[in-house]
């Protein structure tokens, strides 16, 4: 069962990160947004083809698929979410559902659906960490999640960084200030998609991916992640990203090895999402609304 | 030429108009008041010259240049800095955090940030003193006095106040006056908008605002009677006194 923990733990850390760029568009903009998943999806297959196609080296193409994610991100802000800005919140997220299935029928066009292989940053045979195997990529995804942690810590500092924080508690009042809040919509979204580009980028080489994939297996667990931080709480969504990892593989392990319950991760994420909102909706380390 | 020129100004909210043409002029270095009952667009009228709000039509001109067209972020960058009603702080920021955003258009000539930042501290002590507190647990007073200071920070030349005596105490209202008075002879251009008749005794011009018109336009303190009378009983030509 102990594997399962730690293994749980680094599963968790790419929910974490994908949780993160959720919290941080519903703080700076209010939006769900479905399509948080499509980002890292996208990222990884552009860096796929960059690597078939091309004879870049694999930081090259990584950085491309990375940029691929942000000029998603900016492009969806552009296109969808700033005509969007007055609607309800409720068109915005079905909007997001759209963008998300359109960026999967594109993935398909481009690239078939099919499963690829993306080779991980860091090759290499798994290692034992405190009694559970490890793929050094796993462990390269956790090393991610703190870095991007600290980096977060140190962007809120900066004056950019407490208009974003600003305009989560007041956007008129932003504009009292004279910010601009157009190039405040362009940075929350970037700076969103780039962190899903980052989660799919590193999560695709620890199996196999299809189009969709971040949508389909990282999604879900990410809002639960995010939902259980309290959707507002950008440490919340870090620590519940962990919790959420950790969660659904001792589900893994109790429900599904043990008693062998189907689709044993699946419930659990479902379960414990379920019983948050129930019990908990502000989350763990949210206010109430 | 007056500082701000308003020239039959319109404006109002999706397809309910609320000015139906704002004429009224601020001089330099004044200290004007806008007054007039709940609804006759005193508000409006604020949020229309800050660029909160598209005016319909009429022009806007600022130190001789048009404003009307121009986003709030321009206009900011021009010296017209409005104290919303309600004040707005962000509540989840400390007071420091506050005052820096306050500085946005200018954050990077550090040193006229740090000039504002020690005049902020000096108006209103209480701000220094509680700097890292969050804006949120400030008592309603404090926060109008943030609201103030980070106005003051973006270094105005119009600053346009909005009802910053709502729901205070008469001595924080008396406080909170001074401290505008005070800006004012300081040489920043102010113009209020007041439910509270006192700041009309101290005002260089007065207007009052009337189903979306000026309807009274005269100096300060001697109009006091006037314009009340105007605000409160409709006809500015029935004044007290004149049968």
């Amino acid at each position: 069962m102990w594997t399962f923990l730690v293994q749980g733990v680094f599963q968790g850390a790419v929910y974490g990160l994908l949780a993160v760029g959720l919290v941080l568009v519903y703080k700076g903009t209010r939006v769900f947004n479905f399509a948080q998943g499509e980002f890292g999806s996208v990222a990884a297959f552009v860096t796929w083809g960059l690597l078939l196609h091309t004879a870049v080296p694999y930081l090259v193409a990584f950085v491309g698929g990375l940029l691929a994610a942000v000029a998603m991100g900016l492009l969806v802000e552009r296109a969808v979410v700033r005509p969007l800005f007055a609607a309800s919140r409720l068109i915005l997220l079905v909007a997001t559902v759209g963008v998300a299935l359109l960026a999967i029928a594109l993935t398909v066009l481009a690239a078939q659906p099919q499963a690829r292989v993306l080779p991980p940053a860091v090759a290499g045979e798994p290692i034992t960490v405190a009694g559970a195997s490890v793929l050094p990529q796993q462990i390269l995804v956790l090393v991610a999640l703190a870095a991007v942690a600290a980096g977060l810590a140190g962007f809120f500092r900066t004056d950019l960084g407490l208009a974003v924080l600003a305009v989560s508690q007041d956007p008129v009042a932003t504009r009292v200030v004279g910010i601009n809040p157009v190039m405040l919509s362009r940075v929350i979204w970037g700076l969103a998609a780039g962190l899903g580009g980052l989660a799919g980028l590193l999560q695709a080489p620890v199996g196999i991916f299809t189009p969709g994939f971040m949508t389909a297996t990282t999604l879900l667990p990410a809002f639960a992640a995010a939902v259980l931080g309290g959707m507002t709480s950008l440490p919340g969504a870090f620590a519940g990203g962990v919790a959420i990892g950790v969660a659904q593989n001792l589900g893994i392990y109790l429900l599904g090895q043990q008693l062998a319950v189907p689709g044993a991760a699946e419930l659990t994420v479902f379960g414990l999402l379920l019983a948050v909102l129930l019990v908990r909706p502000q989350g763990l380390l949210g206010k109430a609304a | 030429m007056a500082l701000l020129e308003v020239r039959d100004l319109r404006a109002g909210y999706g397809s309910v108009p609320v000015l139906h043409g704002v004429t009224l002029d601020v001089e330099e270095g004044s200290n004007a008041v806008l007054v007039g009952l709940n609804g006759a667009g005193k508000t409006t009228t604020l949020l229309a010259l800050a660029g909160l709000l598209a005016s319909e039509s009429g022009e806007i001109w600022f130190d001789g240049q048009r404003l009307d067209g121009l986003d709030a972020r321009r206009r900011v960058r021009r010296g017209v800095v409005l104290v919303p009603e309600g004040r707005r702080v962000f509540p989840a920021l400390t007071v420091a955090q506050n005052l820096r955003l306050g500085a946005w258009p200018r954050r990077r000539q550090r040193r006229l940030v740090g000039t504002a930042l020690a005049r902020v501290h000096g108006l209103f002590p209480v701000l220094a003193e509680r700097r890292h507190q969050l804006a949120g647990t400030l008592s309603g007073g404090e926060q109008q006095m943030l609201a103030i200071g980070r106005g003051l920070m973006a270094g105005p030349r119009l600053l346009l106040v909005d009802e910053a005596s709502l729901g205070l105490s008469p001595k924080l209202v008396a406080e909170v006056f001074a401290a505008v008075r005070q800006i004012n002879a300081d040489g920043v251009t102010v113009l209020m908008v007041e439910q509270n008749a006192g700041v009309l005794a101290g005002a260089d011009r007065a207007f009052v605002l009337q189903k979306g018109r000026v309807v009274f336009a005269g100096a300060g303190g001697d109009a006091m009677q006037k314009t009340l009378w105007t605000a409160y009983f409709g006809d500015p030509l029935a004044e007290p006194g004149r049968r």
